[in-house]
């Protein structure tokens, strides 16, 4: 359960201060699957980070799960993201010098998982994501879809609650944007808190609840009707 | 992530950037080679010497008089050195650790036999001198108690002289040969003792003969023991065993005017230390210079890897690492890195030593603790300045680092 009340995100101070969020209240439950519109430099990004541990608020409350995360320090944030959060990135960013199991194995090492069990749920994710194939190959061996397919799997891989996809398909062709659409909502099914930005009318008709933001306020919140 | 994981990473990010890490490395392999090297040339010299100066098979340590009066009515004097006679020689025999006091005297003769003409070293010696440099007998007898004595003309000539001057089937023992134009009775051949690629060089390869030491003295109107020498029970001991054979000759003879000592091989070895303390200190010191320099340069690349890893740590700090885990990983890498330059550095030092051993008239010894202390030093440089570059990257900002361009 995500819960923002009054969140605001303010970069430089003084005279210089340019307010990005001014005053967000949200709330996201378990298993919801969400996308977050509006025009670019509204906040969309910003509003993702803060969510994901990423960056901090400047004013406001978040809560996850109940808890109050202002009091968090960086290791707890650190852990916070690696057990709860799974981002998704536009430009995919996977490590351009591992293969796509080892990739997907990154979070684990610092989950502290062992090699063995990294090893077994690396591969078992790449099956999920349809890239049992191609386990070894490194990101430049792979096509925009199937890099985004081992971060997908990369974000799934400490089994987090919520998985965050700042515009998935952003980099992606229409149809492999779609696939990708339905791998995510496949994984809303299984119980997946989803959040996606995107800018596109059709990604975010794929999801349950799309929210608009312009200038850093939340304009519009509506449920899907399909 | 534990340290084998970290250092595998770390192992992998060097070896892809293999020409800019040798290159890195370059300032500690050379620190590191140069000190082993010279440390190592230095001591194989240093055992060289030692080996020269306390050649185990002589084992034997010469006795001097060094007079201690040099002046009388303002003028130079000579110090004519005391007579020393057999007994006295046995007394010192007494001293503890003493295995023998060989007393000799010498003389040079020109030896004719079978038309055949030669300059030799004639050693005057008594009945010890042969057991006591372990002599190899090969016809006759050995000189005696008794050819002493009663100032026998007896002779023993070593292999070399037999081979020069006698023909191989003429009987030698029992034979009369010339010295200086005097007739005297060869009662035995001994092994030579020069080595064979010694042999035939001067005069001293012509050969040499024993004597009794009374003859010698008559012949050549030289004191009956000349030369002194000490032969110790362990020949580590041998200074030592020296010192205290020189003291016991000096109260024996009593002489006021001088006295015994025995050379002090150690001293030699002692000079050659601070000589080579100086060089090592002067060449350790460039050695420094150059880990310095390497270790700047280690932190230097540290510092470019960061800016440009930047989105990476900045991922991986989105997938959960902590700033604990990213400072751990860079530091491993330097550390890595600095000690990777310590071992080629090794490596470089074996063969270089190994090829200086051919060339070298002695062999360099690679000392195992330079070795270490080589590598952890390398190790150390590694933390000492991959320190800054690790706490950089620790602390960016995950969004800030993502967002790097
Ligand atoms: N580090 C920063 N310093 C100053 N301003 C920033 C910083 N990061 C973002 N901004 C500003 O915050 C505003 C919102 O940025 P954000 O990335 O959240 O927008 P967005 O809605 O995701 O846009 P887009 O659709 O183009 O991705 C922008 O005007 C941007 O210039
Ligand atoms: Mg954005």
């Amino acid at each position: 359960m995500i819960r923002l009340s009054q969140i605001t995100k303010t970069y430089g101070s003084g005279s210089l201060a340019v307010p990005v969020l001014r005053g967000i209240d949200l709330e996201i439950g378990d298993g919801e699957f969400v996308a977050i519109m509006g025009p670019s430099g509204s906040g969309k990004s910003t509003l993702m980070n803060i969510i994901g541990f990423l960056d901090k608020q400047t004013g406001g409350t978040y809560s996850l799960n109940g808890e109050d995360v202002k009091q968090a320090n960086e290791k707890q944030l650190a852990g916070l993201r690696n057990r709860h959060i799974g981002f998704v990135f536009q430009q995919f960013f996977l490590l351009p010098r591992l293969n796509a199991q080892k990739n997907v194995e990154t979070p684990l090492l610092y989950a502290g998982v062992s090699k063995k069990e990294r090893s077994e749920r690396a591969l078992g994710l790449l099956e999920k994501v349809g890239l049992k194939e191609r386990t070894g190959h490194l990101p430049s061996e792979l096509s925009g879809g199937q890099k985004q397919r081992v971060a997908i799997a990369r974000a799934l891989v400490n089994q987090p609650t919520v998985i965050l996809a700042d515009e998935p398909t952003g980099a992606l062709d229409s149809k492999t944007g779609a696939q990708i659409m339905e791998l995510l909502t496949e994984l809303n099914r299984e119980g997946k808190t989803v959040i996606i930005v995107t800018h596109e009318e059709e990604i975010a008709a794929c999801t349950d609840r799309i929210i608009v933001l312009r200038d850093g306020l939340i304009v519009d919140d509506r449920k899907v009707t399909s | 992530m534990n340290v084998r994981e970290s250092f595998a990473l770390a192992l992998s990010s060097i070896w892809n950037h293999k020409i800019r890490s040798i290159l890195t490395m370059l300032g500690i392999i050379i620190g590191v080679s140069a000190v082993i090297i010279v440390v190592a040339i230095g001591d194989g010299a240093r055992q060289q010497m030692a080996d020269d100066l306390f050649s185990t098979d002589e084992n034997a340590i010469p006795l001097y008089f060094e007079q201690t009066t040099y002046e009388e009515n303002g003028e130079m004097m000579w110090v004519e050195p005391p007579a020393v006679t057999g007994e006295q020689l046995d007394a010192v025999k007494e001293v503890a650790g003493v295995k023998y006091v060989l007393g000799t005297n010498s003389g040079w003769g020109t030896m004719n036999h079978n038309e055949h003409t030669a300059d030799m070293e004639i050693i005057g010696v008594d009945n010890q001198y042969f057991i006591a440099k372990d002599l190899t007998l090969l016809e006759g007898r050995r000189l005696n108690t008794r050819d002493n004595d009663s100032y026998s003309r007896v002779a023993m000539i070593d292999s070399l002289t037999r081979e020069n001057m006698f023909a191989a089937d003429e009987e030698a023992v029992g034979a009369i040969i010339d010295i200086n134009d005097n007739p005297y009775k060869v009662v035995g051949v001994y092994e030579s003792t020069l080595p064979p690629e010694f042999r035939h060089m001067d005069e001293f390869s012509n050969g040499q003969m024993l004597m009794p030491r009374t003859l010698i003295s008559m012949m050549f109107g030289s004191p009956e023991i000349d030369t002194i020498n000490v032969i110790a029970d362990q020949p580590d001991n041998l200074t030592e065993t020296g010192f205290a054979a020189a003291e016991k000759l000096t109260e024996l003879t009593g002489s006021e005017e001088g006295m015994y000592v025995a050379e002090d091989m150690s001293a030699y070895v002692e000079e050659f230390d601070s000589f080579y303390m100086t060089i090592t200190l002067f060449i350790s010191s460039i050695a420094g210079i150059s880990l310095l320099v390497g270790g700047i340069g280690v932190m230097n690349i540290m510092l470019v890897s960061v800016t440009e890893r930047t989105r990476e740590i900045g991922l991986r700090k989105a997938l959960g690492a902590t700033r604990g885990q990213i400072l751990r990983q860079f530091l491993i890498e330097s550390v890595t890195l600095t000690s990777l330059g310590g071992l080629i550095g090794i490596g470089f030092a074996a063969l270089v030593t190994a090829v200086a051993a051919v060339f070298l008239p002695f062999t360099p010894i690679i000392n195992p603790v330079v070795v270490i202390v080589g590598i952890l030093f390398s190790s150390m440089i590694g933390i000492v300045f991959g320190i800054l570059p690790a706490n950089k990257a620790s602390k960016l900002s995950p969004i800030d680092a993502l967002r790097y361009e």
